[in-house]
């Protein structure tokens, strides 16, 4: 059921550090309320096998996780989503201003005013959103 | 080895199809030649009143014996003889080839198994000397079967009793094969196991140095070849103008057979251990 | 550990090998990547004591290769291992026979895993099907290492992603993992280390995750960079 859609069928590129590619994926899952806090989440073996990665990584990228505060392992029971909202908050902002950079990034070079491009964001903003509403399945995420 | 015996009963079980064909078709041929001749030559008697094919210099009482069943049938009795040592003397080979070749390379698992190499080496020995044996146990099982089978085809007052010894000595192939004298049986094996022991190391000379390998190897048998036959031609044996004494020459001869028995299974175990290739 | 040390191989005046030398860790996976005729195999028989070397010293856990060593390392060979007239199962007692390490439990697991037949003969599998019989023989023993020589060859896409989840399961465990292979796509993100093999030389040896994050670069990108270089 739920455990095994959410992890399946990642696919990660091979230029970044994977555990990297693990945390932001974690962090996404985290934004879109996929994963709650306090949650617990697969153990480092479970979660290399369901992404298919090395064990080893799966070891470091929970280790990053952990750096960072966004799990938390107590003594001998499984990692757990932390219940921090301050670490919630930064996860958010950090997502949405990672994607508004890439998105700038991109429309530099077509030299837009800003008027229009936040008007055609808008129009585009709602036009998805409704199609969410309608239509369930359209994953609409790439 | 415990490992040895696994290894030992691994080499018997691959070969138990054609151990036991060999010795179904020893069977088959020699007891139908035995009773084919028998019948004829019973047939022949009754028919004429005399015995024609009964050679009167070897058996002048003119019966029927198992000694003469034998010695009329021995040409017949030596083909399924002669196709065992064909086969067994290409098995020597195909002993260790067959674990290299074609799709079945078991001897990557054989070199890895965690024992050492030599075990390897000895299971095969052991293996072709348990079927060469084995054969010969055959035989001599045999024969009282076919003598109680010539019994039976031959009526009681056309016969005459004849031990085994004289059926042995019957025959060319019994004569040589299974030797009365035990000085001769030891002779006849020893020779053998020192061929098939220079052989087993002429085979791994190939298998380590491959092309190179070829050579060696035949380089290896003739150097064996020679200095076993040395002795017994150049020193002259039973020659009355010989330097030496016989017991000289046959001492020399057993120590010369034991050098190169020795040097063969040390080159074995040293290429096994060190050079092989897969 | 397995230390491989400075292993040069000439064979039929070729230098096959030219000075090999890497590490493998326990509880890491590490793969030998070149170009066909490049050494790979050779250094893997090297290391079971299936090819003779001229030089260089090759020690697993600090001891020379050997009876012991055959408990502790497995090896998956591109080949069959077993005689074609056995059984799938008699092929498995006949591990469990020789080997100390073998784990019979495992052993049925992984035959589970591949969805094997144990009443097929062994003569009859299929390039796939040997390929996983193969992995079963090589996996199923309580072993410290495990070689394997191009696991993927002959065997088809579905199977191959099958395949390439052994590595992130607990069936390697703990183990450290030698694999040689000329196709990194599918065990890109699977491998901790890397070991270009060029010539019978290592060219480049590096840790994948370290690459990533300092240089960018994907383990394909290397490999094109060094090997075609």
């Amino acid at each position: 059921m739920r455990k095994g859609e959410l992890w399946a069928e990642v696919a990660f590129n091979s230029r970044d550090p994977v555990y990297l590619q693990v945390v932001r994926l974690f962090k996404e899952r985290i934004a879109t309320g996929d994963l709650q806090p306090g949650q617990v989440i697969p153990s480092r073996r479970e979660i290399a096998a369901a992404l298919k990665i090395n064990p080893n990584t799966a070891q470091k990228a929970y280790k990053e996780m952990e750096e960072q505060r966004l799990i938390v392992t107590e003594g001998n029971s499984p990692s757990r989503i932390t219940r921090d909202s301050e670490i919630f908050r930064s996860i958010r902002s950090e997502l949405i201003g990672g994607a508004v950079e890439a998105f700038l990034e991109s429309v530099r070079s077509i030299d837009v005013p800003l008027d229009e491009l936040l008007e055609l964001v808008r129009r585009k903003y709602a036009e998805v959103k409704a199609n969410k509403q309608s239509g369930q399945g359209g994953e609409g995420h790439d | 080895m415990n490992r040895y015996f696994k290894l030992v009963h691994l080499e018997v079980y691959r070969f138990r199809y054609i151990l036991f064909g060999l010795m179904a078709v020893t069977a088959i041929v020699q007891i139908a030649a035995l009773l084919w001749v028998s019948r004829n030559e019973v047939a022949q008697i009754q028919a004429e009143g005399v015995a024609a094919n009964v050679n009167r210099v070897l058996f002048p009482d003119e019966k029927l014996s198992f000694a003469w069943a034998i010695f009329s049938t021995q040409r017949w009795f030596a083909l399924p003889i002669l196709l065992s040592i064909a086969t067994l003397g290409l098995y020597v080979f195909l002993i260790w080839y067959r674990d290299w070749l074609g799709r079945d390379t078991f001897i990557y698992r054989l070199l890895t198994l965690p024992t050492a190499r030599r075990n390897i080496f000895l299971s095969k020995l052991t293996a072709i000397l348990l079927f060469v044996f084995g054969l010969i146990s055959f035989q001599l099982a045999l024969l009282p079967i076919e003598r109680i089978l010539f019994n039976m085809a031959v009526a009681p007052d056309l016969r005459e009793p004849s031990p085994f010894t004289d059926a042995i000595l019957a025959s060319q192939v019994f004569k040589r094969l299974l030797p009365l004298d035990r000085t001769q049986f030891l002779v006849s094996y020893g020779f053998g196991i020192i061929a098939v022991l220079a052989v087993f190391a002429a085979i791994l000379l190939e298998r380590s140095y491959r092309r190179t390998g070829i050579l060696y190897g035949f380089v290896y048998l003739a150097a064996c070849a020679v200095a076993v036959l040395y002795p017994l031609y150049a020193l002259g044996l039973n020659q009355a103008d010989a330097y030496l004494y016989p017991e000289e020459v046959i001492a020399i001869e057993l120590a010369v057979c034991l050098v190169v028995a020795a040097a063969s299974i040390w080159l074995s175990w040293r290429l096994l251990a060190k050079k092989i290739t897969v | 550990m397995i230390e491989v040390a400075n292993l040069r191989k000439r064979y039929r005046r070729r230098n096959v090998l030219n000075g090999v030398s890497f590490a493998v860790e326990k509880g890491q996976i590490a793969c030998l990547i070149g170009l066909n005729g490049a050494g790979k195999s050779t250094v893997l028989k090297a290391i079971m004591g299936l090819t003779p070397v001229q030089e260089g010293t090759i020690r697993i856990d600090g001891r020379p290769v050997g009876k012991e060593t055959y408990e502790k390392v497995s090896y998956i060979p591109d080949r069959l291992t077993v005689p074609p007239y056995m059984k799938l199962w008699e092929g498995l007692r006949f591990m469990q026979d020789f080997y100390r390490s073998w784990n019979p439990e495992r052993a049925r697991e992984l035959m589970a895993f591949f969805g094997l037949d144990a009443q097929e003969r062994v003569g009859n599998l299929s390039k796939g099907t040997a390929a996983k019989f193969n992995l079963v023989l090589g996996l199923a023993p309580d072993s410290d290492y495990v070689l394997m020589d191009e696991p993927f060859s002959g065997i088809d896409l579905f199977s191959r992603e099958n395949l390439a989840g052994i590595f992130s399961s607990g069936l390697i465990g703990s183990r450290g993992v030698l694999l040689t292979t000329h196709e990194v796509d599918e065990i890109e993100r699977l491998i901790d280390k890397a070991i270009l093999l060029r010539g019978g030389t290592v060219v480049r040896s590096f840790d994948c995750e370290r690459v990533r994050d300092e240089e960018g670069k994907s383990v394909v990108d290397v490999m094109r960079e060094v090997l075609l270089a």
